[in-house]
């Protein structure tokens, strides 16, 4: 199972990021890790690259709010991306929200699971089982 | 006319320089009060030096917190710079400082040197007649650095690695290396005309669960780079890592060491200093707590046997901190090393003894390094994992090693990589720890290991 991961924008808040390489490691993913400061196409770019089974964002400082409304325009540029789990986590909004109304922005997005401010081992369980019942494992 | 004055004449010709004298500062600093450098309170004093951080955007704001500054006794003044000038985008930070001149709002992070000038900013420096330490993050310095000379700053912190590996993603490591020889040249230059410029490093790194022997290696390459430039006055650094054994061993074998490197490449006349940096990771809300912990780094840096301490602020969780906060620390801290008395001395030979054998392995095989030059040596090392920076964003980075701390809160290295360390010490650091965990709990730990101030 291949996911591609980073911090997506201008954030360069870095810490989360490797801890999320370790975990997914540890799990068994096989990962590509592509950091801190990394814009959209550049994801897009990995997961086709990689033939990767999943897209896992992360975003500290918010910035991903900014960003996440391009995802269903570029993706609908690559043609081998249909299969592809998008997942976002970390802390989705500039400021305050609660996750009650940032999940369904984040799922018209384009994203299939969203984290705002999850505990990172819960949303890999979440992660796991998801892809589990759609039997991508 | 040489090389390196061509360069500086490029470096000094474009619009955001207004018309640099050069026979006018070199008299300037030949001619300058000896107390505006570091290197002349270094040699004189008689207790370690205070220095907090500090940069307001417009002139009027910056005298005012130095102002306040020196109402709470302070030793070295702060000049810290702002994010767009570290990065070399001049037009951006006249702007924002137009901005904030105008509507009475700060709009830059800190104070843009190269856009306020050397002739104004130099009108501040001798004014308050303190030395005053140039903070940035710069990865091209050369124009700053040259600006902070030409003001009368000649405590002049930042390195090609300690300033690349914690702060940037992409930017060239080896331009770093160039640029910042430039730097070290300039510095060596004028040292030979007054008291020496001063040069520091910034051992602090990512503040993240970086080992001692990384920190003390990347402080000895970067002095070593100095010196062999030149430069006669270095500090090395290091931050508060949590565990206050493993911070006097540090300062011990730091010491040492440095002593040993630059004798080796016969600079032994050159005076290096320690510099100690208060708790650098994640800070308390509680404003109360943080000042405990502000006093207990103050206490740690005394059994250290640093030189001078720079400081935090009870609002460091918060974000900049009011002028008010800032020299509210200042004040704690001298009196806290006022009463500092009768302080006991702790040697731990064993811990002294593994330390020293990994950054000494660490030395040795970035010395064995093929390569024709110093830097190039530390270039390739980088890029091989030899030299690994726990939880740094640059793409050159190995990422390998992994540390966590153990029972005593020290941090150990419980992955090595491609980091040289001998089998003897690795075995005795994973041995301080439990290491049967599964990865789950140990990536909990590690997140806990890092809030630990929290």
């Amino acid at each position: 199972m291949k996911v591609v991961t980073g911090v997506v924008g201008n954030d360069i808040h870095v810490v989360a990021n490797r801890l999320i390489e370790l975990s997914l490691n540890a799990r068994g993913f096989e990962v590509f890790n592509l950091g801190v400061n990394t814009y959209l196409e550049e994801f897009f770019d990995a997961a086709v690259e990689t033939n990767a089974d999943v897209l896992l964002i992360s975003s500290l400082n918010g910035e991903a709010e900014g960003w996440s409304r391009e995802v269903k325009l570029l993706r609908s540029k690559y043609k081998t991306l249909d299969k592809l789990v998008m997942v976002i986590g970390g802390n989705l909004v500039v400021g305050t929200a609660d996750a009650e109304t940032i999940v369904p922005k984040y799922k018209k997005y384009g994203f299939d699971l969203v984290f705002h401010q999850v505990d990172l081992n819960t949303g890999l369980d979440t992660l796991e089982e998801y892809l589990k019942e759609r039997k991508i494992v | 006319m040489s090389l390196l004055q061509q360069e500086r004449e490029i470096i000094l010709s474009n619009e955001h320089v207004d018309n640099f004298d050069f026979a006018e500062v070199e008299d300037f600093i030949r001619n300058a009060d000896k107390n505006l450098f570091i290197s002349h309170h270094f040699k004189n004093k008689k207790k370690m030096l205070v220095q907090p951080r500090g940069g307001f955007p417009t002139y009027k704001k910056q005298f005012a917190l130095n102002e306040f500054f020196v109402e709470a006794n302070v030793d070295v003044l702060p000049l810290t710079i702002d994010s767009n000038t570290r990065l070399n985008d001049y037009a951006t930070a006249k702007k924002m400082l137009l901005l904030s001149e105008e509507n009475d709002v700060d709009m830059l992070n800190g104070y843009p040197l190269v856009t306020h000038g050397y002739r104004a900013t130099r009108k501040m420096v001798t004014h308050f007649n303190k030395p005053v330490s140039l903070r940035h993050g710069t990865p091209d310095a050369r124009l700053l650095i040259e600006t902070a000379l030409a003001s009368g700053i000649f405590d002049i912190e930042g390195g090609p690695i300690t300033y690349l590996l914690p702060y940037s993603k992409n930017f060239p490591l080896d331009k770093a290396f160039l640029y910042w020889k430039y730097v070290e040249k300039i510095c060596a230059n004028y040292s030979k005309l007054n008291e020496p410029i001063n040069r520091e490093s910034f051992g602090a790194l990512t503040a993240t669960l970086v080992p001692p022997a990384i920190t003390i290696t990347i402080q000895l390459l970067e002095m070593l780079l100095s010196l062999e430039e030149g430069v006669k006055s270095f500090s090395v650094s290091f931050s508060q890592t949590g565990s206050m054994n493993q911070d006097i061993v540090m300062g011990a074998v730091i010491k040492k060491l440095s002593r040993h490197y630059a004798s080796s490449i016969n600079c032994s006349d050159a005076t290096i200093n320690l510099v100690y940096h208060q708790w650098m990771g994640a800070f308390p809300t509680n404003k109360d707590f943080a000042e405990q912990l502000i006093n207990m780094s103050t206490v740690i840096a005394a059994m250290v046997g640093a030189d001078k301490i720079i400081t935090k602020t009870r609002e460091e969780a918060s974000g900049i901190p009011t002028k008010e906060a800032n020299a509210k620390t200042v004040a704690n801290t001298q009196y806290t090393l006022g009463i500092l008395n009768g302080l006991p001395k702790i040697v731990d030979e064993e811990e002294e003894e593994i330390l020293t054998l990994e950054v000494n392995a660490i030395m040795e095989a970035v010395f064995n390094d093929s390569a024709d030059t110093l830097w190039r040596k530390v270039f390739n090392s980088i890029k091989s994992g030899v030299i690994d920076v726990p939880f740094s964003p640059h793409i050159i980075n190995h990422n390998e090693m992994i540390t966590i701390r153990d029972a005593k809160k020290n941090i150990r290295i419980i992955k090595r990589g491609n980091v040289p360390i001998p089998d003897r010490c690795f075995l005795y650091e994973k041995a301080q720890c439990d290491l049967t965990k599964d990865t789950t709990s140990m990536v909990n730990d590690i997140i806990h290991d890092i809030g630990i101030m929290q």
